[in-house]
């Protein structure tokens, strides 16, 4: 019988990935079913009880304010820095299609925020931001003639845009990045014909750039997208999702709720939820563009 | 300086153990030479011992670990962990069971919640055997009383006597101009403020007179820092956390509106960008001249007077501009917040708890306590009698008797910290509350948030079994003045 097995050439494929495939499932999967089903627990740090509460932990998600108010903020600053960098990054690499000297060299000092550490960034922006020894301010009180004192990462008003502006400044050669792969993959050939025939900027934009980069550019907003939704490091060493909860994204609560309030089954039950939410939003985005293609 | 001073302690350490050893059985042994027998027997374990991250640590890794090596063949290894995590390290350790740790410093508002978990071991029978409790009496009562013991069982030894204690530029308060010019305006003399009223005026009166060089005070403004300040004030001017019958939060009481708001307004004669101060700000420009007054905990003090200059490990340490010019006192009310502080505590899944506990007590000693809170770059703050009172210490600097002397007083009329099941929680929503007030929000609706948050936290753990715990810590003699 293994014979027969082994002599079918279907089955002896699927039997050499197996392992791989058990093992997979076993790192993957293992944690995933331990999640859930701490979600259903009522599990504390702070005592032994691992007694089973249904779906209690869920019911409070629905009437847990601040977990909305996370999410809201998470999906606010998603919709916000998002455009910023996908604009940016298209603008930069545009520019770098054309003829530049030190190219290559340049492109590597563009892509140095994206190599460091969100946690290092963070710290980086929040000494910058300093409102005693950061550069930032000491740039704008030369430029306004005047001793301004901004408190970036304490001002209610001022901590979103200091975040903002740090995030950008770190992602934004992402997007560059992959977009100018994308842009120096458009058929010259087409452009030259579009501009010989007489078409405008958007048309050519339209109708020539954006069907080819498509694929990579929506790739680079989906994994931008997904990065900004569980965004954790970078707003938690520049504010710690402060002042009060002003700026406490979904991760941030998240931790808060594991590893300050010690509620892990509760926590459980909210990365749950952010995974349900960001396997909607990643498969119907995938069926989006199989449906385009 | 600081390689001879260690070189010196452990040569008469040594010699001191060696001498006691010949001595054998002809007079009693102290705690730190008992420990010392006793720890022979685990000569070639190594103990992991957690510590907060930054100065601390280098108390066992540069001075108490080395020594103890030599005088035992146990090997101390040291963990660091942020002050805030240590909490949750410590109990996450236990409940994994993986047994990281042997040696715990406790922060004591968390003793009971670790305690009470199973996470730490009873110490008892330890001190019993090695004839700790007479030195466990030289420890300066407010620690002793209230950061030891959980439902009558010793489960640490106080080892830290933080404290936090005003800090002024005396030259300052001294000068005659500066006097008469106060007691013009304000009709009372210029002196260390014993009154948060008094604080504001005079911190205004020096920001008039002395900006933008020098600022009347800077405190401690980052939340984690500012809410013990806040919990001290708070008791001061005659608040209470709780209603004891209810157990509901009463932190947003007019009381708490009034020193919140208070607390907002002083931050404009301030330094600008006060609101991000923590330790490390307050202290750099105290000893920079830039602020008259500061509260902070007693590392300052010593700094400030010059102590531990010189000393490889406070390279980091600005050089002090105002040595000769600090004077100490109680903070406005004279009953200061004896906030954090640390307790030595045997992890309950160490697989080498005596040998942690001997190590604990060796520390703890009244001989070998006495050096640690001595070490120029110590964190460890004097915590028992003979601490404030040793010649040795009193002569570190011009004025260091009137250091320990305010130290002591603050260690008698101290106030405990919020302790309750579950402290960090609370102390965790305060502390958003205070980044909330410094961001501008209305003090009366953020201590209604905090109040609202304080009593789903209580409801969550339990009303009555949250009562009866903080009717115990209400009932503590240091809990309110």
């Amino acid at each position: 019988m293994l014979k027969t097995l082994l002599d079918n050439d279907r089955t002896f494929r699927y039997l050499l990935v197996a392992p791989a495939v058990f093992f997979i499932l076993l790192i993957g999967l293992y944690p995933f079913i331990k999640l859930i089903i701490a979600s259903f627990q009522n599990i504390s740090l702070f005592d032994d009880i691992r007694s089973f509460q249904g779906l209690l932990n869920y019911e409070r998600l629905l009437f847990d304010d601040r977990l909305w108010h996370s999410i809201v903020r998470t999906l606010l600053f998603t919709a916000v820095a998002l455009p910023i960098e996908l604009v940016l990054g298209y603008l930069l690499a545009v520019l770098f299609l054309e003829k530049i000297p030190f190219k290559a060299a340049l492109i590597s000092i563009i892509l140095l925020p994206t190599i460091i550490s969100p946690i290092v960034a963070g710290a980086t922006w929040r000494l910058m931001l300093d409102q005693r020894f950061g550069p930032v301010n000491q740039i704008i009180s030369w430029l306004a003639g005047t001793d301004v004192k901004l408190l970036w990462t304490v001002s209610a008003s001022l901590v979103w845009p200091a975040i903002l502006i740090a995030e950008v400044w770190q992602w934004t050669p992402f997007m560059f990045l992959l977009l100018y792969a994308a842009l120096s993959n458009v058929d010259r050939e087409q452009l030259e014909a579009a501009q010989i025939d007489g078409a405008s900027w958007w048309m050519t934009f339209r109708r020539i750039v954006l069907p080819a980069i498509m694929p990579v550019m929506f790739i680079a907003v989906l994994i931008r997208a997904l990065d900004l939704f569980r965004v954790f490091d970078l707003v938690w060493t520049m504010t710690q999702g402060g002042p009060g909860t002003a700026t406490e994204t979904l991760s941030i609560y998240a931790y808060q709720m594991a590893f300050r309030e010690f509620e892990i089954s509760y926590s459980a039950a909210i990365a749950f939820l952010v995974i349900f939410l960001l396997t909607v939003v990643v498969v119907a985005a995938l069926r989006r563009v199989e449906v385009s293609r | 300086m600081y390689a001879q001073f260690v070189k010196n302690t452990r040569h008469i350490l040594t010699a001191s153990a060696v001498c006691l050893g010949l001595l054998g059985n002809a007079q009693a042994q102290s705690a730190a030479d008992q420990a010392v027998e006793a720890a022979k027997q685990y000569s070639g374990v190594t103990l992991n011992v957690l510590y907060e991250a930054g100065l601390q640590p280098l108390d066992p890794k540069n001075f108490t670990g080395p020594l103890w090596e030599e005088l035992t063949g146990i090997k101390i290894n040291v963990i660091e962990s942020p002050v805030d995590q240590m909490f949750t390290k410590a109990m996450q350790d236990y409940r994994s069971g993986s047994g990281g740790y042997d040696l715990l410093n406790v922060i004591p508002n968390q003793l009971p919640d670790l305690a009470l978990a199973g996470a730490l071991e009873p110490l008892d029978d330890y001190v019993d055997k090695y004839n700790y409790h007479e030195e466990l009496q030289g420890i300066a009562p407010v620690y002793r009383d209230n950061q030891m013991k959980v439902e009558g069982k010793i489960y640490a030894l106080p080892d830290d006597g933080d404290v936090l204690i005003l800090y002024y530029r005396r030259d300052l308060f001294d000068d005659s101009a500066n006097q008469s010019a106060f007691q013009e305006k304000y009709g009372y003399p210029l002196a260390p403020p014993e009154t948060w009223q008094q604080f504001s005026e005079i911190g205004q009166f020096m920001t008039d007179t002395y900006a933008p060089e020098t600022y009347g005070a800077g405190l401690l403004r980052q939340p984690g820092n500012a809410q013990y300040m806040f919990q001290e004030r708070f008791r001061v001017e005659g608040g209470k956390f709780f209603d004891p019958d209810s157990m509901s939060a009463t932190v947003n009481s007019d009381i708490g509106i009034k020193v919140f708001t208070e607390m907002r307004a002083e931050n404009s004669w301030m330094p600008p960008g006060v609101e991000q101060w923590g330790f490390i700000e307050a202290f750099n420009a105290f000893l920079a001249g830039d602020i008259a007054m500061t509260i902070s905990w007693p590392p300052v003090g010593r700094w400030a007077a010059g102590y531990g200059k010189g000393t490889e490990a406070l390279n980091w340490i600005p050089e002090t501009k105002v040595a000769d010019k600090v004077g100490y006192a109680l903070p406005p009310g004279g009953t200061p917040e004896l906030a954090v502080g640390f307790s030595l505590a045997v992890a309950s899944g160490s697989a080498n708890k005596e040998a942690a506990y001997l190590f604990a007590q060796w520390m703890n000693s009244e001989e070998i306590s006495l050096q640690r809170v001595q070490l120029p770059y110590a964190l460890r703050d004097p915590f028992r009698t003979s601490h404030f009172a040793s010649e040795e210490y009193r002569s570190r600097w011009s004025n260091a008797g009137e250091y320990l002397d305010v130290l002591q007083k603050g260690a008698e009329t101290g106030l405990l910290d919020l302790s309750l099941l579950q402290t960090d929680r609370y102390e965790e929503a305060l502390r958003q509350a205070i980044s909330r007030l410094w961001s501008g929000e209305d003090a009366k609706k953020i201590l209604d948030d905090l109040a609202e948050d304080w009593d789903q936290l209580t409801k969550r753990i339990g009303v009555d079994k949250q009562k009866r715990v903080y009717a115990d810590w209400a009932s503590k003699p240091d809990a309110y003045p």
